[in-house]
């Protein structure tokens, strides 16, 4: 059975379009009644055309809150004041399942005095708020400095993170490209980096795992590793750069390497220096210049060296094996500096 | 044989840090001693290598003075047990990696020195790297060049060349006036 479209109350819309829309459209005249109710607007509110054609009290039902219902009628009446439309204006309506949807509304005026109309056009946003909520929360939540930029430069987005590693606050360099001279002070070295960005992204519009030293609001030295994507191609292209602190991690590389390279000396050097001595009493021995007494001396002090080099590279291997924690804090402490 | 070390800078009390191949190493050490008793200095010699009684014999096989010599021994106890020390002559340590003792043993050789012409050789860097970490090392190489710049005497410190991380040459180089390589 063909559906009632109230073609004639609402008088501006074909009912065709009316009805096949995918965002919801109402048509009211200037009390608020409803002259016509589609088909998206039944989905979304869960009120049938039937319930609310003829009146204006759906209103009531989908704004049941009196102190919400009063906020966003003043801000309708202040947004009419100046205008006879608005724009992207957006509530939260109660369905009549009990839900709550997020409706960004867009009207317009038709025709004068009497048959003047208001034709409301709703889109249900709801799924793309939680999507942008979800979106702004990993931003947020990552432990991952991360900061959307405009083309020239100039930052959109500075998360938690990024507050947290450089100390500057999102208040203190969204809307200016100044932090960038705050977070590389060294002239030559901004240059530098600047110059190496630039040839990057003219080759292949991002860069991966570029690694930079920053200087902290406190002064503090780090390192970050960035990771950077271009959002569109046109001027006005935006950036998205992800940068992870990777100070600690670098530290204990180095820390590390210098271990291995201490433990390569205390292995490698004793060992060649047994090898020295025992090559040295053999030719003390041919030459006679040693008694058995003074050659057991020797020998007995070379297995002692060799027992020790045994315990060296245990050491050794208990570190490498348990990681950086099992470094003795003698070296941690020498490798520190 | 040109000198190792030039004899005006010893006399100016220096501090050198004398590389050689670990080959070569015990010849140097002879070499050095030989020089250094020749200019009439009395040689204090730390022994971390060879025990003190081998080296006396391959010194006076090689013609030198052996009064002018006295010993820090460092191996001979750790390798064969209780031996008494020789006043004047050979002082023994428990271990090579026993660094108070060989502080006090310093120490005490250094007592009464003080303006004479003494030096001290320290055989070897390379060896200590055995028994203790290159912090240690540098620590106690430390507390020697300054013991020694107090009592305003000079010293040489023996190390195989390549052999020692370039962190620690460079620590080293820090407290020594001047780095020899002799090959």
């Amino acid at each position: 059975m063909k559906r009632k479209t109230k073609k004639d109350q609402a008088g501006t819309i074909e009912p065709d379009i009316l009805d096949n829309a995918l965002v919801m459209i109402t048509v009211l005249d200037r009390k608020g009644t409803i002259l016509a109710w589609n088909r998206a607007a039944e989905t979304v509110t869960g009120y049938a055309r039937e319930e609310v054609i003829g009146s204006a009290a759906v209103w009531k039902q989908l704004y049941p809150d009196k102190e919400y219902r009063r906020t966003i009628t003043e801000k309708i009446v202040q947004i009419l004041s100046s205008k006879n439309y608005f724009a992207d204006f957006q509530t939260t309506i109660r369905t009549k399942s009990g839900d709550r949807r997020i409706v960004s509304w867009n009207t317009r005026e038709t025709g004068s005095g009497a048959g003047a109309r208001e034709i409301a056009i709703g889109l249900d946003i709801t799924e793309q708020r939680k999507a942008e909520a979800f979106r702004e929360s990993v931003v947020e939540n990552a432990n991952v400095l991360i900061t959307v930029l405009d083309s020239a430069g100039g930052v959109l987005v500075w998360n938690e993170a990024a507050e947290t590693i450089t100390g500057y606050t999102r208040d203190e360099v969204i809307g200016s490209s100044d932090v960038w001279k705050r977070l590389y002070p060294d002239k030559e070295y901004r240059r530098t980096i600047t110059k190496r960005i630039t040839d990057i992204i003219a080759a292949r519009h991002y860069f991966e795992n570029l690694e930079t030293t920053i200087v902290t609001k406190s002064g503090e030295k780090k390192i970050i590793s960035w990771n950077t994507r271009q959002i569109g191609a046109d001027e006005t292209h935006q950036s998205i750069a992800i940068g992870r602190d990777i100070t600690e991690q670098r530290k204990a590389e180095e820390a590390l390497i210098a271990y291995v390279t201490e433990m390569a000396m205390r292995i490698k050097q004793p060992v060649e220096i047994i090898g020295d001595n025992l090559r040295d009493v053999a030719q003390l021995l041919r030459q006679g210049k040693l008694t058995p007494d003074e050659m057991a001396v020797i020998l007995e002090g070379q297995v002692r060296n060799a027992t020790q080099i045994v315990s060296n590279i245990k050491e050794f291997q208990k570190a490498i094996i348990e990681k950086q924690k099992e470094i003795p804090e003698a070296y941690r402490k020498f490798l520190k500096g | 044989m040109p000198s190792i070390v030039n004899a005006e800078e010893l006399a100016k009390k220096r501090i050198f840090l004398i590389l050689a191949s670990p080959v070569n190493i015990r010849q140097r050490n002879i070499d050095l001693i030989r020089e250094i008793s020749s200019l009439g200095y009395h040689i204090v010699v730390i022994t971390t290598n060879y025990p003190y009684n081998v080296l006396m014999k391959l010194y006076d096989e090689s013609g030198i003075d052996l009064a002018q010599v006295s010993f820090i021994d460092a191996v001979t106890r750790y390798s064969i047990g209780n031996v008494e020390d020789k006043p004047g002559v050979v002082r023994y340590i428990n271990n090579p990696s026993n660094l108070t003792d060989m502080g006090i043993a310093v120490t005490e050789e250094l007592k009464g020195r003080s303006g004479k012409k003494v030096c001290i050789l320290f055989d070897s860097i390379s060896t200590m790297l055995i028994y203790l970490s290159s912090q240690n090392i540098s620590k106690f190489i430390h507390f020697v060049t300054n013991k020694l710049r107090l009592t305003d005497i000079s010293g040489i410190f023996l190390a195989a060349e390549k052999g020692l991380d370039p962190m620690l040459v460079a620590q080293l180089t820090t407290f020594v006036d001047k780095v020899i390589d002799t090959g």
